[in-house]
Formats: structure tokens, C-alpha cells, sequence
């Protein structure tokens, strides 16, 4: 029957935390105190307890901390040095000299349980009745680098690490004013992951923050790993292929997100940040479009609208005209296009299908293999294979012009979620084409605007200046304005303080 | 502005001779009217629909029959431009696909805007209205071939047939009898007569381009020849890039009459959800498609039949967009000069 037992132990369908031991108070006697640490972190070989004496009171003492995620230069030498050999001269009991900025008392076991699981230490003195913690947590952490995915040309070559603090230090460099508030909250069961909610407090919506607020309150899990999956539990359509909350990995970024009146969360251990509410063109923009020259800038949004619309139609038109309306096209065009097809066995279609295929599984191995074979791969797999499956008659060359350019044109696109969801809409939109042909397409646009207008991010439209129709935010979308005539927040973010800046410029053409 | 105009030039054509666009204007003036004495209608109430005025007025039992009425007219309505638009797909693109097919095939974005709300549809018609317009650019090319003489000479059969063909371009003005159902969910009430003026207005453009471009294109009786002279004058288009470019704009044509067909389905349901007492209109908008669908496959529908359908709604659309509003204003005005004096 044992044996029976044993194996009728189901995994438990319920969530259990062992959260609810040791809810009584610190004891005055030393040793009780270090008993009850002890079984609290039983298996916890980075645990060191230090036992002492302090100098000042002549006390037994024990300072406890975590090896590892605790910096040892500052507890030697701010904490363990002063208590040791200093004597002062005014012999109170209540503060021991200890030469740190952080310093908390406390007398409950959950407070102390959590500051040494943060990286501070904790400090028992005997005959007291309170604990003390000293803020000398050092996580293992990685400097500030370049950023990786978001490159820039002219922009600072700085990106987000994954230290909370750090980040949001990186948004304050570029903000000082005391309006940017942040809210920290604490989501995650057992991860307890920290985020941080900055915002401009004289500018955003409050109706869009506390919606936010309330979304990040709502969620219940073990652990936010990354920023991604907090924004998937708060955005506002989970099936659709767009993103509806925006992450960046780059600090000018985001601050210049937060002056137009929108909300930045910084997850702690996650290089990315999430901006939010955003609208569909703020993935179209990136900082270089503003330390360039407005011409230019305004010049390659627009290129990057029309790879969008390249890289979701391009195939699709294709497809549509080969296989259902030939006559479209002018006859010396046709002529060579047939000539092309003649020799290939597939309908356009199938063909299509494993070129686009095979393009995906190059970008995906190119992007997972380590820099130096990736290139290799995308070598071996673009040329190579391209040219050989021209040979060898499976795909024709039109085709794999068309599948080449497609690649190209959504690779402008500068957010690699929104590219990614671009590349996904492709594949409905080739199979709408070769069964309907035009008409397809057609019905294909109008599914995607249709669902383009219901979009919408932390509550507010997702299609903002185009649909909804708001002429006065249209000075930054496909074009972008000499700076001085955007002088107003986009209408989108909802602000309460509209206008961002003084219209009058200090040298023009007349002046 | 939808399947109507495709048509519109043959039809005014076959029966007015070219002084049909004389039609149009006349049909735009009682359009524009009709449209105004219902937005003064509304103005007694202003925060409920024609639905909720009728109950108010008249009582439970007129508004609930009101209400059946008006599903079944918005729903013939939106029914005849359906199939009517899945009837030129078949005829100008896909000849080779059933008609079921596409209907099927439109119900899918059909269904996903128009469950929504008021506001999702509003977003889309502008949305479309604005990427349309370049399709006018396109449409003054092939005018380098017209002849203005068509058009002379002026008034040649006299008043009669321009009169009696006003119910045929009726058909394409209807559709500013939402403004009954749309007013309460008007934020600027007191711009909702300019409004609809404008709204008329655009669409007597556009119907004036269309047809006296057709007319001074082809020459009186070679108009009546061809179905659908708006589409088979782009034919002779032709570009270095580009061929039978026809086929291309009508594709995009489908979404103006897109535009048209989905306040009507949408009117539909909300009908209808409001007779069930619930605000819920997928569903009713779901059942609406499948039995759409169903008719189409058990009776294949046809050109003349859809005409012959076409001819019905008109009559009531005549009556319901122009009579009624007429005789409800009368009505509210009556009763609002006896309520004053009852309180004097």
C-alpha cells in the first residue's frame, strides 16, 4: 500500500507558497535568533553568519548576509571595520557607527528574510530586540554597453542593462526634473521582480496610468523574466499579430517617450523597457530621425511605410497576378516573366511558399548561430541555395527577386517585433492571393484595417493620427517637420499638457 | 456612394436620356431636404434613436414594429448591395468562382468591422474615404477621349423623363436615414445639419463626375450598351507599367462599397439587438451572414433578380427616407404645439 501511496502523490493543481513560517518577532537572546536564520535558509551554503564583538557596547554580535550578491569590500570596510575597532565617545546603545548611507531596522523575520535575499546584510546584537540592515547589495551585473538591436548612427551609444536602478538612472540623465515621478511595484511571487513606472506627472493621462497600474496590479505569477512577458500580460489584444506596447532598449529613446507623455515601465533584469500607450507609427521611428536633417528623415519614413506595405503585399501581388490576372501586366513584362516560369513544375504559390520558407529558417538560423557561422549561413543559404534552386528549375529568378526584396523591405522596418509581425501577415495574404487574386488582396487589406481600427494600447486608439483621422499629429508620422513646427504632444498620448515647446525659432530663412 | 454608381450613367441613360444628370441634381436637392427634416426630427430627442422617439411618442408597441421595419428594410438594404457587389466580383474578376464563395469570403472582414460599435466603423469609413481619392485622378484620364457634344442638346424630351427617373438616383442617395440612428451618438449635435449637407453633397459630386463623364465619353446610344459604363470606360486606359488597370481599381472599389454595405448590416443588427434587448451584436451579425449566405446558396441570385429587388427597396426606401420623416415631423410638430398649450 506504501508503495501505492508514494506514487498517488499528484503535482499539486494549486499554487502554494511556503510564505506563512515565521511570522513571530526577533528574540533578545542571540542564539534564538541565529536558530531561527538558520532553519529559514537551511540548504543555503552561501549563507555566512560572521560572529563578533562590538567594539562601542562590548556586545556578542552576528552579522548575516548572502556570498555573492553582497558587495564584501563594503561590508568589510563600512560595516564590519567600524563595529569592530571603532570607539566614540558618546557611549549610547542606539546607533552603532557604521559609515553607510542605507540603514533599516527592523523586528519582523519576513522583513529580514527579504533584505538578506536582496543582498543586504543583517545585523543581530545581542540583548536587542531589533535587527539591522545595511543596504549592500551587488548583484552580478553587466557594464553599460552599445546597444545591440536598435543601432543608431548619430544617437549616444548607450543601452539599457539589466540592473533596474541603472536603467532607470539612464532615463533620469536625460530628464532632470523633479515631475518625473516613479512608482515602484513589486510583481512576481516568487520572483518578485521589481518594476519601475516613470512618467511625467504634470503631462501624462492619469485615466492611462492608473489603467496600467491596474493591469501590472491584476497579474499573479511566479516570476516576470523578461519585459516581453510582462507586456504580454498587460497589453490589450493578445491574438493580434501587432505589438501593442513598444520595446526599446535604448535610454534616448525612452525619455523622449516619456516628454511626449507616455509611460515608460523599466523591468528590473531586463534590458528592454516597455513604452506604453503607443500608436502604430511610433514603431516606424527611431532617434536617428531627429538628428538628422528633416528631409532626410521624413525621406526614409516614408521608405519604411512603403516596405511595410512591400513586405506584407509584395508576394501576395505577385502571386495574384501570375496565377489570376496576367493581363495586367504589359506584354514585354509578361513575355520575360513567362519565360522564366516556363521551366518550373509548381504553380506560383508553392513556389512562393518555399522560398519565403526557406528565407524565414535562414533569418532564424542567421539569428540563433553565433555571429561568425550566422554569416556563413547566410551565405551558404542566400547565394548558394538561391542560385542553385534558380538552376535546377524548382523556383523561377522573378521570384526570387520578389522574395528578396521582400526580406529587404521588412528588414527597414526599425522595431524587430513590428517586422516580425509583418513577416507573419505575409503568409495569409499569399494564401488570400492565390485562391482569390486581386479580390483577395483586397478583402486581405480590409481584414487588416478592420483590425488595424479596433487596436487599441493601455485604452487609447493604436492607429491614432490615420484612424482615428487627427490632422495636427500628421507633422510626425510619415513626415517628419523641422523641429520647431512640432512644437505640440501627439494627441494620441492623451497628455494634459499639450503644448511642448515654444513655436518661435531663434534663426530662419527670412531672418 | 457604392454598387449604384457602377450603373448609375445606364441607367439614367436608358431612361432620361443625357440629361440625366439633371436627375442627379434634383435627387440630391430632396436627398438633402429629407436628410435635414430628420435631423430636426431628432433634435426633439436628442439622446435616443428614432427607436426610442417612436416608443416615446407612440408607445411600446408602434416602436417594437418600428423596429421590425426597420431591420427588415436595413437588412434588404444591406442584403440587395451584397450580393450585388459579390455579383460584379463575379462578373469583372473571378468569373469562375460561385458566387456563395465570395460571399463567404466577404463576410469575413464584413463581420469583423462591423460588430464593433458605431465608432469602428466611423474610424473605417474615413479611413477608406481618404485612401479613395485618388481613384478620381484616375478616373479624369480617360476623359481626354470625351466629347462635350453629348450632352447637347439640353432638356431635348423636356421635364417628364427627368422627373420620373428621380426614383432610380434615389437609390444611390439612400442612406442618410441612419441619420436617425446615428444622431445620439453625435458629440457636436448642432453640426450634425452641415454635416449631413456635406455628406449629400460629396456624394452629388462624386455621382456627377461618374456620370457626366460616362456620358461625354460614349455617345448616347452607345452607353446604353454596356452594364457597367463607369468600370468599361477605364479600359482604355493604359500604362508603361501597367495594363486593363480596370481590374485593379475595381478591386479597389470594393471598399467604398464596403463603406455602404457595412452601416447597413450594422443597422441591421442593431436593430435587431435592440428588439432582443441586448447590446450584443456579434451574434446577431453572425446569424445575419449565415442566413445570407444560406439564401445565396439555395437561390442563386442573379442580375435581374437583384434589379427586380432593387426596384422594391427603392419604393421603400422612398417611403421610409423621404414620406415618413416628413409625416413624423408634422406629427411631432402638432404635438408639440398642443403640449405647449396644454401647459399654457
Amino acid at each position: 500500500m506504501l508503495f501505492f501511496r508514494r506514487y498517488n502523490q499528484k503535482p499539486s493543481s494549486s499554487r502554494q507558497l511556503n510564505n506563512s513560517l515565521h511570522q513571530g518577532l526577533v528574540s533578545s537572546e542571540l542564539m534564538d535568533n541565529i536558530a531561527e536564520i538558520q532553519s529559514i535558509f537551511c540548504d543555503t551554503p552561501d549563507l555566512i553568519v560572521r560572529y563578533l564583538v562590538i567594539k562601542q557596547t562590548q556586545s556578542q554580535a552576528a552579522l548575516i548576509y548572502l556570498n555573492g550578491i553582497t558587495d564584501s569590500k563594503t561590508i568589510f570596510n563600512h560595516v564590519l571595520n567600524p563595529l569592530l575597532f571603532e570607539d566614540s565617545k558618546d557611549n549610547s546603545e542606539a546607533d552603532l557607527k557604521v559609515s553607510l548611507g542605507h540603514i533599516k531596522e527592523t523586528n519582523t523575520w519576513p522583513q529580514i528574510e527579504s533584505a538578506i535575499l536582496n543582498g543586504e546584510c543583517v545585523l543581530f546584537v545581542d540583548k536587542r530586540t531589533e535587527a539591522f540592515i545595511y543596504d549592500t547589495s551587488n548583484f552580478p551585473k553587466r557594464p553599460i554597453e552599445d546597444t545591440e538591436i536598435e543601432s543608431s548612427l548619430n544617437g549616444p551609444h548607450v543601452g539599457f542593462t539589466e540592473t533596474g536602478n541603472d536603467n532607470v538612472a539612464l532615463i533620469r540623465n536625460h530628464i532632470h526634473n523633479r515631475e518625473l515621478k516613479i512608482k515602484e511595484m513589486i510583481v512576481g511571487e516568487r520572483g518578485k521582480s521589481k518594476l519601475f513606472i516613470l512618467y511625467l506627472a504634470d503631462v501624462v493621462n492619469p485615466e492611462v496610468l492608473k489603467e496600467l497600474e491596474n493591469r501590472i496590479q491584476k497579474i499573479d505569477v511566479d516570476s516576470i523574466i523578461n519585459a516581453g512577458v510582462l507586456a504580454e500580460y498587460i497589453e490589450d489584444h493578445p491574438y493580434s499579430p501587432f505589438p501593442q506596447l513598444l520595446l526599446t532598449e535604448r535610454p534616448d529613446f525612452a525619455s523622449s517617450e516619456i516628454l511626449q507623455g507616455r509611460i515608460v515601465t523599466v523591468v528590473d533584469r531586463s534590458p528592454n523597457v516597455i513604452i506604453g500607450p503607443v500608436t502604430f507609427d511610433s514603431f516606424f521611428k527611431t532617434t536617428d530621425d531627429y538628428s538628422s536633417r528633416w528631409m532626410v528623415a521624413s525621406f526614409i519614413r516614408l521608405m519604411r511605410y512603403f516596405g511595410f506595405f512591400m513586405a506584407i503585399f509584395l508576394p501576395a501581388t505577385y502571386i495574384a497576378i501570375i496565377s489570376f490576372h496576367f493581363e495586367v501586366i504589359p506584354l514585354k513584362l509578361l513575355l520575360s516573366l513567362g519565360a522564366s516560369r516556363e521551366r518550373i513544375p509548381f504553380p506560383p504559390y508553392i513556389e512562393a511558399f518555399i522560398m519565403e520558407l526557406t528565407l524565414e529558417m535562414l533569418r532564424e538560423a542567421g539569428i540563433r548561430l553565433p555571429t561568425k557561422i550566422g554569416q556563413t549561413v547566410g551565405i551558404v543559404g542566400g547565394i548558394v541555395i538561391g542560385q542553385a534552386a534558380v538552376d535546377a528549375g524548382i523556383v523561377s529568378n522573378i521570384m526570387v527577386i520578389v522574395v528578396a526584396l521582400t526580406a529587404v523591405a521588412s528588414f527597414i522596418i526599425p522595431n524587430y517585433e513590428m517586422g516580425s509581425a509583418i513577416r507573419i501577415i505575409r503568409f495569409p495574404m499569399m494564401i488570400l492571393a492565390s485562391l482569390f487574386g486581386f479580390v483577395g488582396l483586397t478583402v486581405g487589406l480590409m481584414i487588416l484595417l478592420g483590425h488595424f481600427i479596433a487596436l487599441e494600447s493601455l485604452g487609447t486608439p493604436y492607429g491614432s493620427p490615420i484612424a482615428p483621422l487627427r490632422f495636427p499629429d500628421w507633422k510626425d508620422v510619415f513626415m517628419r517637420f523641422p523641429q520647431w513646427a512640432i512644437n505640440k504632444r501627439p494627441l494620441s498620448t492623451k497628455a494634459i499638457q499639450m503644448i511642448k515647446a515654444n513655436s518661435n525659432r531663434p534663426k530662419g530663412d527670412k531672418q | 456612394m457604392g454598387v449604384g454608381v457602377l450603373t448609375l450613367p445606364r441607367e439614367l441613360a436608358e431612361q432620361a436620356g443625357t440629361d440625366g444628370w439633371m436627375v442627379i441634381i434634383i435627387s440630391w436637392f430632396l436627398a438633402t431636404m429629407a436628410s435635414l427634416i430628420i435631423i430636426q426630427i431628432m433634435k426633439k430627442y436628442p439622446n435616443g434613436t428614432i427607436l426610442d422617439l417612436l416608443t416615446h411618442y407612440f408607445g411600446k408597441w408602434i416602436g417594437r414594429v418600428a423596429t421590425i421595419i426597420f431591420a427588415l428594410y436595413f437588412a434588404l438594404l444591406a442584403n440587395v448591395i451584397f450580393i450585388r457587389e459579390a455579383l460584379f466580383i463575379q462578373a469583372w474578376i473571378l468569373p469562375r468562382t460561385e458566387v456563395y464563395v465570395l460571399i463567404l469570403l466577404l463576410s469575413i472582414p464584413s463581420y469583423q468591422i462591423a460588430r464593433k460599435n458605431i465608432n469602428i466603423l466611423g474610424r473605417y469609413s474615413e479611413f477608406v474615404f481618404f485612401m479613395t481619392l485618388w481613384t478620381i485622378i484616375i478616373y479624369l484620364i480617360p476623359l481626354k477621349y470625351a466629347h462635350w457634344l453629348h450632352l447637347f442638346p439640353v432638356l431635348k424630351e423636356g421635364w417628364l423623363p427627368i422627373l420620373t427617373t428621380v426614383k432610380t438616383s434615389i437609390f444611390s442617395f439612400l442612406g442618410f436615414e441612419i441619420a436617425f440612428f446615428l444622431y445620439p451618438f453625435l458629440q457636436k449635435k448642432e453640426k450634425a445639419s452641415m454635416g449631413v449637407v456635406i455628406a449629400n453633397t460629396l456624394s452629388l459630386l462624386a455621382f456627377l463626375m461618374v456620370t457626366i463623364g460616362a456620358f461625354i465619353f460614349y455617345s448616347p446610344d452607345e452607353i446604353t450598351i454596356y452594364n457597367e459604363p463607369t468600370i468599361e470606360m477605364l479600359k482604355v486606359l493604359e500604362f508603361k507599367f501597367i495594363e486593363r488597370l480596370e481590374i485593379v481599381f475595381f478591386s479597389f472599389y470594393l471598399f467604398v462599397i464596403s463603406t455602404t454595405v457595412l452601416p447597413f448590416m450594422f443597422m441591421t443588427v442593431f436593430c435587431t439587438s435592440q428588439l432582443v434587448g441586448k447590446q450584443d451584436y456579434s451574434k446577431h451579425l453572425a446569424c445575419f451572414l449565415l442566413i445570407e449566405f444560406a439564401v445565396v446558396v439555395l437561390f442563386p441570385p442573379s442580375f435581374d433578380e437583384n434589379t427586380h429587388l432593387q426596384q422594391v427597396i427603392e419604393k421603400a426606401g422612398i417611403i421610409l427616407a423621404f414620406a415618413f420623416p416628413l409625416c413624423l415631423w408634422g406629427y411631432v410638430w402638432v404635438h408639440g404645439l398642443f403640449k405647449r398649450r396644454a401647459i399654457k
